[in-house]
């Protein structure tokens, strides 16, 4: 019989040895390394034999701290961990050293794997098995993961149950929160001037930044931004009402297509003031979304999330259409939008832009910010949590419903605004449905119905990907991955929201209460 | 005394089963009101028609004497009527405030764009919501809970906490669902005391469903009882204690004959001792 350590150690090796196994197969073993090489700070084409080396030991010692670590069912000792990591690094090692032979062999033998699995190609195959012969190079492999497991196991443990380790460690937490829990500190964070200092400081952050870090992080930002813009208008109907809308790119086209159409040359040489266009396509956009709202805010559930995905594609279909050529311009789209401008002067460098889209997300939060815990935002949340009895309690469910599906509708058109301006050029492949997902994942992973959730949501799956080029191919399964972990782990998001304490300062604000 | 809430006639029908038939009944102003009978005797679909839940296919409700039937459940509420239900439907993820504070939706009238804007009428409004749910807690004795998630209240704080719900409305007429359903002796005592004094303190007419004749014997001013959609009696508790039809209708067609034999047995046994 098999003890109960050695159990664990193998169950942990099989996942682990999975992992390794898909990675390799698709590709990632080479993405990894270029990512170790970057962090390193030493970008290159090919990443080295090295860069490979430090990212397989992480992934064993992965395997190996994972496997020692708790929860235990027995005691935690030295025997046990070191059991443990060992065989999850052995056995994640079998599965890499097998995968590696065989496909070490079929090159050797002449096969290009690449036929069947497009993603292998023989360079990856090589330095998989650091450029070795199959045998050699599967045998490092497996020595390698095997010994990276037992060593993280035994660090783990050691990190574990060191008592200075231990001790030291909770000594700094317990010294850094009495430093937050003190009164000095708390003064100082409640004191009005420190308050306005850090806002203000903040301000000229915000003013500066822009000039310093140049075109790409401009570009970057800026679409995180117009992403937020996004997360907090969904999260108005989404996160708050709790009205599923799949079809929320179709208001983000209709801000976007008005604003074009307004100020195109073509197809209808408006030329309309940047400032005049972008308030009537955020109207555009918020009656768009009313005059949805009308027939379908009766329906709950699945049905609303349906038929607002039928709306969204009707749109792009719609603009994409030979129909509507003529007055949309078709799948060609519309050019030379128009950028903003100040006192007749133009205002559209990548800065100005960044300025625009960062006052655009102040506002943004500001109204979410004031509406989130107000008369209006608790009757939103309670129909959330059961329409049936907020009715009853006196709340005119449709109208609030209405009300905050057209105020969403108009935040997606003021986000399609900025999006159609900046780009000077907007078509129908800009509102696919992929846009909605984006912003619904952003706002399930950053914390549903929270607003510094959605900032960083909008951060992790927009900033993120767009800073790590590498992983460009794998976003697709990195969000699923992301989204599966999510809902196993934080259901609620990174940033769950909390309700607000009103009763406790009420009472406290009371006359003669004060000892 | 005025009337408070009147039936004429009010029937229901899901399909082929006339769930109210043709139910009379009259509430008068600031009294406890029951309506009990035997399991599907069609006393919540009442319920739901009188709150505007279910349009009722015939006949009249008035309330004060304004028609109140067919007009939707959201402006029966405001018009001053609030109900609790059978099983606790709490806004769980919201705290006990903020259910309370839900409850005062109608009697406010800042809009989206005062909040946004922060003005007075929002910051007024704001501060009284919370100053009158803070002694609404207090009424129904929930002070310094107010801001737990109410899902996490225990099973009898909840029930307080949704009638302090429908309080918040300052309905004129309060439905209750079986206000003391899965409550020990002790718990259901104190809410017996509690409705009592809703209608003591507050003025408030009271109707309620509930099981336990106890409650009702002792509270109920008026006790109005169905079985099979049917009104079969009306009146005081002593009168329906001893009315055949509702015997009938809880234990059996035959039964009074039986009780009656058992009731001269007792008395006999008793002669017998003495």
């Amino acid at each position: 019989m098999r003890s109960s350590a050695v159990d664990k150690g193998l169950r942990t090796g099989v996942v682990f040895g999975i992992i390794i196994v898909t990675m390799f197969l698709i590709g990632f073993t080479v993405t990894g390394a270029e990512l170790v090489g970057k962090i390193l700070g030493t970008p290159s084409s090919s990443p080295s034999l090295l860069f490979f080396s430090i990212f397989m030991i992480l992934v064993g010692a992965w395997a190996g701290a994972s496997a020692s670590a708790r929860p235990l069912v027995e005691v935690d000792t030295w025997k046990r961990a070191l059991t443990t990591g060992v065989w999850a690094g052995a056995m994640s090692g079998l599965f890499s050293a097998v995968i590696g032979f065989l496909f070490g062999e079929l090159i050797s033998n002449k096969i290009d794997p690449r036929t069947y699995l497009p993603s292998v190609s023989p360079e990856s195959i090589k330095m998989f098995l650091f450029n070795q012969t199959p045998l050699t190079g599967s045998l490092i492999l497996f020595s390698m993961l095997t010994v990276s497991g037992l060593a993280a196991a035994a660090l783990s443990f050691f990190v574990r149950n060191n008592d200075s380790v231990k001790s030291s460690k909770r000594k700094a937490s317990e010294s850094v929160w009495s430093v937050i829990r003190s009164q000095r500190v708390s003064n100082v964070v409640q004191n009005k001037y420190t308050r306005y200092g850090s806002l203000l400081a903040f301000a000229i952050l915000l003013i500066i930044l822009p000039r310093v870090w140049g075109g790409y992080w401009n570009y970057v930002l800026g679409t995180v931004g117009i992403y937020i813009i996004l997360g907090l208008g969904i999260n108005i109907i989404t996160g708050w009402a709790g009205q599923l809308v799949i079809g929320y790119v179709a208001f983000f086209a209709v801000g976007a297509y008005t604003f074009a159409l307004l100020t195109a040359p073509e197809p209808h040489h408006l030329m309309m003031n940047f400032w005049i266009a972008l308030g009537l396509g955020v109207l555009a956009a918020g009656i768009s979304g009313l005059l949805i709202g009308l027939p379908i805010l009766n329906l709950r559930g699945d049905y609303l999330a349906i038929v607002t995905l039928g709306f969204a594609e009707i749109i792009r279909i719609l603009l994409k259409s030979d129909l509507m050529t003529a007055y949309t311009a078709g799948p060609r789209g519309i050019r030379d939008i128009a950028g903003p401008t100040i006192f007749g002067k133009p205002f559209n460098s990548d800065v100005d832009f960044m300025y625009l889209i960062i006052i655009a997300v102040l506002v943004v939060t500001f109204l979410a910010n004031r509406l989130q815990n107000s008369r209006t935002g608790k009757a939103w949340y309670a129909i959330n949590l059961d329409e049936t009895v907020a009715r009853a309690t006196g709340i005119n469910t449709f109208a609030s419903k209405l009300l905050a599906l057209s105020l969403s509708a108009a935040v997606a058109g003021l986000a399609g605004v900025l999006f159609a301006s900046r780009n000077q050029f907007t078509g129908p492949d800009d509102h696919a449905l992929m846009v909605s997902i984006n912003v619904l994942c952003l706002v399930i992973v950053g914390g549903i119905g929270n607003i510094p959730g959605i900032f960083l949501g909008a951060f992790v799956l927009k900033g993120l990907p767009e800073v790590l080029r590498e992983t460009e191919s794998y976003r697709l399964l990195i969000f699923g991955v992301l989204l599966i972990v999510m809902m196993r782990l934080r259901p609620e998001g990174f940033l769950p929201a909390k309700r607000p304490e009103l009763e406790k300062p009420a009472v406290q604000n009371l006359p003669g209460k004060e000892g | 005394m005025s009337t408070c809430i009147e039936t004429k006639e009010v029937s229901k029908i899901f399909g082929g089963l006339t769930a109210v038939n043709a139910v009379d009944v009259v509430v008068p102003e600031n009294i406890i009101a029951s309506i009990i009978g035997p399991n599907g005797a069609g006393k919540t679909t009442l319920f739901n028609c009188i709150s505007g839940y279910y349009t009722p296919e015939h006949g009249q409700i008035e309330f004060y004497g304004m028609p109140i039937q067919g007009q939707p459940t959201y402006a029966v509420a405001t018009m001053g009527i609030a109900r609790t239900y059978q099983n606790i439907r709490l806004f769980g993820d919201m705290t006990a405030i903020e259910n309370i504070m839900v409850g005062q939706y109608p009697r406010f009238k800042a809009s989206w764009v005062d909040a946004v804007l922060s003005t007075r009428r929002e910051r007024d409004e704001e501060k009284q919501s919370i100053q009158e749910s803070s002694r609404l807690l207090k009424f129904v004795g929930l002070e310094g809970l107010g801001d737990n998630l109410a899902r996490n209240l225990p099973y009898g704080a909840q029930r307080r906490l949704e009638i302090a719900r429908a309080l918040a409305n300052k309905p004129r007429l309060l439905l209750l669902d079986e206000p003391t359903a899965g409550m020990n002796p002790q718990e259901t005592g104190n809410m017996t005391h509690f409705i009592r004094n809703l209608r003591d303190e507050l003025g408030i007419t009271i109707l309620l469903i509930e099981h336990d004749m106890r409650v009702v014997m002792d509270i109920s001013d008026q006790i109005t009882v169905l079985d099979y959609g049917t009104k079969i009696a009306e009146g005081k508790p002593k009168s329906i204690q001893s009315n055949q039809k509702v015997i009938e209708a809880y234990l059996g067609p035959d039964v009074t004959s039986l009780t009656k034999k058992y009731q001269l047995r007792k008395k006999q046994r008793y002669d017998v001792k003495s």
